[in-house]
């Protein structure tokens, strides 16, 4: 399967989300690496033992990053198994993370929201406070 | 395989791994969810729904401990989110896992300043971020030692200690050890709030 340009990434992306929370079991693996290969379609393992091991550290121009979404179905269950990918291009990946934070922050709704009810308790001793004294003040006025 | 209590430390190692395979190692997020399933008595359900009980304000729900199994089958699924860096080379694990869906947003964040490490790119916030946890960190190191050993009356362990709060100031996070320190050095910077927990 060929790599999915970015737009199409992120809806099949939001899709696979929209399956985990409906079902509401399951998994969601998304994975980066570095795009170690130009043209080919296969992977080759880099090998960092050959002759110039360290030749990666500092590559002569930025590479492109791959990145990879599935549902996590494995060999049992093949036909239902969704597998994404991408190739973010150097320049694009501002714009790339931005929408990615996007997406993943629409699509995790399982994740624990921000708990405020200790901020309300707070906000209700103040008010609290802040009516005592206004009768305080209310009484000192009638006074 | 050590999971990371903080995110910030997870960020950091990983830059480091990235830095030294940045070819091999990958990042893989994973986000699953569980069916909420309570055992009657568990230890953690407890603690929740008291604190629940202490944090809502209507009086009925101090005494109804029987509420908690209409709760817990109220409970939609919890999600989970892992992200964990490995490098099949050294076989090197790094993981940090969280279930707050506050953090989304940064972590993703980290997964773009970590990608432009892998990418190849200058990779400035990186590289900055990685320097100064790593400056701080080593000083805080430094520190330990130097307390431990000279009892904190060294005279130029003051001078480490602003020296490692500064880093950390200017890094991304200041752990507990970091503030113990800087207390012990005769508080070099501004107390955080959230050591008082």
């Amino acid at each position: 399967m060929g790599h999915l340009t970015h737009d199409e990434f992120f809806t099949k992306l939001a899709d696979v989300f929209t399956t985990r929370r409906t079902k509401a079991h399951g998994a969601v693996f998304l994975t980066q690496k570095r795009l170690s290969h130009n043209t080919n379609q296969q992977p080759t393992p880099s090998d960092p033992s050959s002759a110039d091991p360290l030749a990666d550290l500092h590559p002569a121009q930025p590479l492109p990053l791959l990145v990879r979404a599935t549902n996590g179905k494995g060999k049992a269950d093949r036909a239902a198994k969704v597998k994404l990918s991408t190739v973010v291009e150097p320049d694009a990946l501002e714009g790339f993370y931005a929408r990615y934070a996007e997406v993943c922050k629409a699509g995790m709704t399982a994740l624990k929201p921000r708990d405020r009810t200790k901020r309300k308790a707070k906000a209700k001793k103040r008010k609290g406070g802040a009516g005592a004294g206004a009768g305080a003040a209310a009484v000192a006025a009638a006074a | 395989m050590p999971y990371y209590a903080k995110s910030e430390d997870w960020l950091h190692q990983s830059a480091l791994l990235l830095q030294a395979r940045p070819s091999t190692t990958r990042i893989t997020t994973r986000y699953h969810l569980k069916p909420a399933r309570r055992v009657p008595k568990p230890k953690k359900s407890d603690a929740t729904t008291t604190s629940t009980t202490a944090q809502t304000p209507a009086p009925p729900a101090q005494k109804q401990p029987a509420v908690q199994p209409a709760q817990a089958d109220a409970k939609p699924p919890r999600g989970h989110l892992v992200l964990k860096t490995y490098d099949p080379h050294s076989g090197v694990t790094l993981k940090y896992k969280t279930s707050k869906a506050a953090e989304v947003t940064r972590l993703v964040q980290m997964l773009g300043t970590l990608g432009r490490g892998m990418a190849g790119l200058a990779a400035e916030p990186v590289a900055a971020a990685a320097a100064a946890a790593v400056g701080g960190e080593d000083e805080v190191m430094v520190d330990v030692a130097g307390a431990e050993v000279e009892g904190g009356s060294g005279v130029q362990t003051p001078a480490a200690v602003g020296g490692g709060a500064g880093g950390a100031g200017a890094g991304v996070g200041a752990g507990g050890k970091e503030q113990q320190q800087q207390q012990q050095g005769g508080g070099g910077g501004k107390k955080k709030k959230r050591g008082k927990k």
